[in-house]
């Protein structure tokens, strides 16, 4: 039962990492305090959801779809709703107030389009349930590619932010956005692009959630929720803190499911954000603040 | 290569720069002198495109016009600036900050021999390149913030106060360097208050006070100066021999 749950709990956590990736990417880029971020995750598991019952398209395909799709209406919502906002503000604390004001009123919207497409029902489809063993334990096939499709795409991110000339880029304007301008960086290029980029990860963190969770169209504030602790938990802009947080989070929360109770998970969420927020408010990897 | 007429810059109220004129020419190195709050900050942030001056404001860097355009065009033009507190990106490692400084795209070619030069112009760096920025010293970040201007292959070099907090010797070691770019052909123009380092490496001096150039010659001649002296190292009473302002 250990083991199962440890499993479980992985799978989960690396859900968690990759939306937090994203999170990350709007929020310590493009400076955006994004609070339709999980409604934006539930629109791309509708998509996924749509695409598999309606026309028998798998979600790995799906993926091909609704990932450049959140990349698209990302970067476009930029451009029109948060673009005046940036170029507005004189310090990014104004920003983020701004950005937090602007992205409580999208997530209705969102919120409002899907109730009124497919209901406050929750949903699900069933894809890949088949019985994978693994060291004595069983674990539903979806939830093995939830996780290798999470792993990957995290690490191929990770990758190209850290090995590329404009992954660096882009880590140079959340370190500095005063800065990059000096190499010529166009920082609101860059921001704009983050964004989107991190559109496209809640999208694919969207697919992967229905692959194997049950969903409804109300439930993206609960996903805003975990992505944003696990990113405080790893620490703003801290791409491998969010992976390890992320999962760290994932397992906890199932262990505290599995053993004491399934009501306590949100509490036991909470504990943790706050004994970081308290203790280690730079994250478990952050530096202290200089 | 560079022409400024009329700069002039206002901080809401405050006159920091009044119609200050200035000129650069291809292969020369200019340095500006002046006291705290001169405006010699304010003047480098005007030419990279930081601050926007005032109406009225021409700047013309081999034949294009600089006003109005946004800072990442500067770099891209051949202008680069390393800025009073250095403005590296602080939590990248050396060789991350080096790469960025050639994300220009005229940069790309040939940046792996410009690479090689500025490690073997700031051996330091070649020995901590994967060192996080932030962590190294000072002289060592000012080090990082000039090669990575170096890698953008910059037409100009505009350097604020690099030599503030560094002892004696790095400040010679540092002005060594500079002496090297210098020959390569780079056009500098140096913002200093360490007037005799400075006008050891310069062609030609502007005197900066309260935002007016108050003076301009040839090194040589600033070396004697007695304004120059007056201002800077506090000699009573000399009175300037220069001309006045409308250069
Ligand atoms: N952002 C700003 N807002 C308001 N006033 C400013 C600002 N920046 C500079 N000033 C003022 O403009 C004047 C010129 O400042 P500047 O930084 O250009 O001087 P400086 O010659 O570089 O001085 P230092 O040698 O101390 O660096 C000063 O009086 C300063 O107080
Ligand atoms: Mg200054």
């Amino acid at each position: 039962m250990l083991l199962s749950a440890l499993l479980t709990g992985l799978v989960l956590g690396g859900t968690y990492a990759l939306i937090a990736m994203g999170l990350t990417l709007q929020y310590g880029v493009a400076r955006i305090m994004n609070l339709a971020y999980g409604d934006f995750m539930i629109a791309a598991a509708f998509g996924a959801f749509v695409l598999f019952t309606s026309l028998g398209i798998n979600p790995l395909l799906g993926m091909i779809a609704v990932i450049p799709a959140g990349f698209a209406l990302s970067y476009a919502i930029y451009g029109v709703m948060l673009q005046p906002l940036a170029r507005r503000a004189k310090h990014s604390g104004r920003l983020e107030v701004d950005s937090i004001l602007a992205t409580f009123g999208l997530l209705f919207v969102i919120q409002g389009v899907a109730l009124v497409i497919f209901g406050a029902n929750f949903v699900s489809y069933s894809y890949l349930a088949i019985p994978i063993n693994i060291l004595g334990t069983t674990l539903a096939a979806n939830r093995v590619l939830a996780l290798v499709l999470a792993l990957a795409l995290g690490a191929g991110l990770y990758y190209a932010l850290t090995h590329t000339r404009w992954g660096t880029a882009i880590r140079a304007v959340a370190v500095s956005p005063q800065a990059a301008p000096l190499v010529g960086i166009d920082v609101d290029r860059v921001s704009r692009f983050a964004f989107a980029l991190g559109g496209a990860l809640a999208a694919s963190g969207g697919v992967v959630v229905s692959m194997y969770l049950t969903f409804s169209a109300t439930a993206g504030v609960v996903f805003t929720m975990k992505a944003l602790v696990v990113v405080i938990m790893g620490g703003v802009g801290n791409l491998l803190g969010a992976l390890a947080a992320g999962l760290i989070l994932g397992i906890v929360e199932t262990l505290v499911a599995t053993y004491i109770d399934t009501g306590l998970t949100l509490a036991a969420t909470y504990l943790i954000f706050l004994a970081i927020l308290v203790f280690r408010p730079s994250g478990l990897f952050g530096r202290r603040p200089s | 290569m560079l022409e400024v007429t009329n700069l002039s810059l206002h901080y809401a109220q405050h006159l920091a720069l009044e119609k200050v004129h200035l000129s650069l020419n291809q292969g020369e190195t200019v340095v500006v002198l002046g006291a705290n709050g001169a405006g010699k900050s304010s003047m480098l942030n005007v030419l990279a495109g930081r601050i926007a001056p005032d109406k009225g404001t021409e700047v013309s860097f081999l034949g294009s016009r600089l006003v109005g355009r946004k800072p990442h065009e500067f770099p891209e033009m051949g202008i680069a600036l390393v800025p009073e507190g250095r403005g590296i990106f602080g939590d990248l490692t050396v060789a991350e900050n080096l790469s960025l400084g050639a994300y220009v795209k005229h940069a790309r070619a040939g940046e792996a021999e410009r690479l090689g030069m500025v490690y073997e112009l700031f051996p330091r760096l070649a020995e901590r390149r994967s060192q996080i920025a932030r962590t190294m010293s000072g002289g060592e970040q000012q080090m990082i913030a000039i090669g990575r201007a170096l890698m953008s292959q910059p037409k100009l070099l505009m350097l604020d106060e690099p030599s503030l907090g560094l002892a004696p010797v790095l400040v010679l070691e540092l002005f060594n360097a500079l002496e090297k770019i210098k020959r390569t052909g780079v056009s500098l123009l140096l913002v200093e208050q360490n007037v005799k380092v400075s006008l050891n490496i310069a062609d030609r001096g502007y005197l900066l006070e309260g935002g007016r150039v108050v003076g301009v010659n040839t090194a040589e001649a600033l070396k004697q100066d007695p304004a120059v002296q007056q201002a800077f190292l506090g000699l009573p009473g000399a009175k300037s021999i220069l001309p006045a302002n409308d250069f």
